[in-house]
């Protein structure tokens, strides 16, 4: 049995007196996916923010590759995707010169070729040489996702992935976790609903006021039984 | 084996410095904002001064020299300022930590960025200096050089190391000065007296002791720069 790609045990998060994470205990294997589903301020995002290394959990142990997050270099952050509410791109770049940008700092071969089919890929070909300012909030949401992934990490963290997605966008991305965990990738997302991505199985989780209150798979989400509330579209 | 690891490593660090120095430059080149920003304060810096110290009753190399560094300090501190500042946009400076990138190169990288933008105010704040203060372009001019080059590190460094923890704050572009000149006040001091004994045309190897100041400030925080990015950038 392979390794766990992401273990929490027992993970909390306080910021000063306010608890945001408690008790959280979560595992995903290779090629696995799981959205975390929960309202505004359920601790969502500071989950991901820990996962991916950028914050330090308060208590207990998040493991990503079997490395503390707390200690993730070079050769782990490697490996791990990031979408967040940000962006990370550079306004006054274009398109094609963010995604080179990235390219190069994650050593991808060819990252002139590799922006130009990333861009092909979220339906941005045409506007390759805009300056990222000049996009809508769903453009620069695509690609995002392309710099999220153009270095084809095995861990996939995505932030409220279709939010601000038109129904084109959201299949555009819907296209590329689909992609990703084909490839064997692991995908952890939250959503305050769970998503329908034809093809791909994913575990839900429902985090409320910083605990998993309730997992399913998404079969029992769509046959109606657990979580039956937060099935999305 | 090692040495194939090592030399992978190296590879990639020069990859990272390269392609954050050059995305630098690139932003710089297409706004343009923090050359001219530099030259416009480094030459209102020098019109006051000249107006104010009445340079025809004091010795005007030293007041040049002194006039000089004022405009360079100032001028520094809003270009590592700048340096950091594109990186605060859509939270880039997220997805630069979150990447395989060294911490440690990040910081090399802005400090270049930083030290270019400098040293190309300071040529322009140099000539200036020499027409206002009716200097002349010669041998003690070029003297200036390594001088000015030496404080353009240790503030570049010095700067861009405390921009990463000022920025973070609601009032950061005040406590920058706040914080950053007292702690550039020895390597200032070298710097004001060697360049007034370079413009009065002492020859390099008696400035030896303000050198050496300058070239001990310069290492302690380009190493302090490099060790301490990663503490003072992160968000843990």
């Amino acid at each position: 049995m392979s390794a766990p790609v992401v273990e929490t045990h027992r993970l909390a998060k306080t910021y000063g007196l306010a608890p945001v994470l408690r008790e959280v205990e979560l595992r995903l294997l290779a090629g696995a996916g799981a959205f975390i589903v929960g309202g505004n301020g359920a601790g969502k995002s500071t989950l991901l923010r820990i996962l991916a290394g950028l914050e330090a959990p308060s208590d207990g142990r998040a493991l990503v590759f079997g490395q503390d997050t707390r200690r993730l270099g070079a050769r782990y952050r490697r490996r791990i995707g990031v979408m967040a509410h940000q962006s990370f791109l550079y306004p006054n770049l274009t398109a094609r010169e963010n995604l080179e940008f990235y390219a190069e700092l994650y050593s991808v071969a060819d990252p002139r070729a590799s922006a130009i089919q990333w861009l092909d890929r979220v339906g941005l070909a045409g506007v390759a040489d805009t300056r990222v300012r000049a996009f809508s909030r769903g453009m620069e949401q695509r690609l995002s996702a392309a710099r999220a992934m153009l270095a084809e990490p095995g861990l996939l963290l995505l932030d409220e992935p279709f939010a601000s997605l038109d129904h084109d966008g959201a299949e555009i991305i819907e296209a590329l976790i689909r992609g990703a965990v084909e490839r064997g990738a692991s995908v952890i997302a939250t959503a305050h609903a769970v998503p329908e991505i034809a093809g791909v199985e994913f575990a839900a989780y429902e985090i409320s006021r910083g605990r998993i209150a309730q997992q399913a798979h998404q079969e029992e989400v769509r046959r109606g039984g657990r979580l039956r509330t937060l099935l999305g579209r | 084996m090692a040495g194939d690891s090592a030399r992978c490593w190296a590879d990639r660090t020069l990859s990272g410095f390269a392609a954050v120095l050059r995305k630098d430059l690139r932003l710089e080149l297409r706004s343009g904002e923090s050359t001219l920003a530099l030259l416009a304060l480094s030459m209102l810096v020098l019109v006051v001064l000249v107006f104010a110290l009445d340079a025809a009753h004091v010795r005007s190399v030293e007041v040049a020299a002194g006039a000089l560094w004022v405009a360079m300090v100032f001028a520094g501190m809003l270009g590592a300022n700048r340096a950091l500042l594109a990186e605060r946009d859509n939270g880039a400076i997220r997805g630069l930590l979150l990447s395989p990138l060294d911490p440690g190169t990040l910081y090399a990288a802005k400090l270049a960025a930083a030290l270019i933008f400098m040293l190309i105010a300071e040529v322009g704040a140099v000539i200036l200096m020499v027409i206002f203060f009716n200097l002349d372009f010669d041998a003690s001019t070029a003297r200036l050089a390594p001088i000015l080059v030496l404080g353009a590190i240790g503030f570049s460094a010095l700067a861009t190391l405390l921009s990463a923890i000022t920025g973070r704050t609601r009032s950061g572009d005040m406590l920058l000065p706040i914080l950053a000149v007292p702690i550039f006040v020895p390597a200032l001091i070298a710097g004001v007296k060697a360049s007034a004994a370079a413009l009065g045309g002492a020859p390099l190897a008696s400035m030896g002791d303000w050198l050496r100041i300058m070239i001990a400030f310069d290492v302690l925080f380009v190493v302090a720069g490099y060790l301490l990015f990663e503490q003072v950038v992160g968000e843990n």
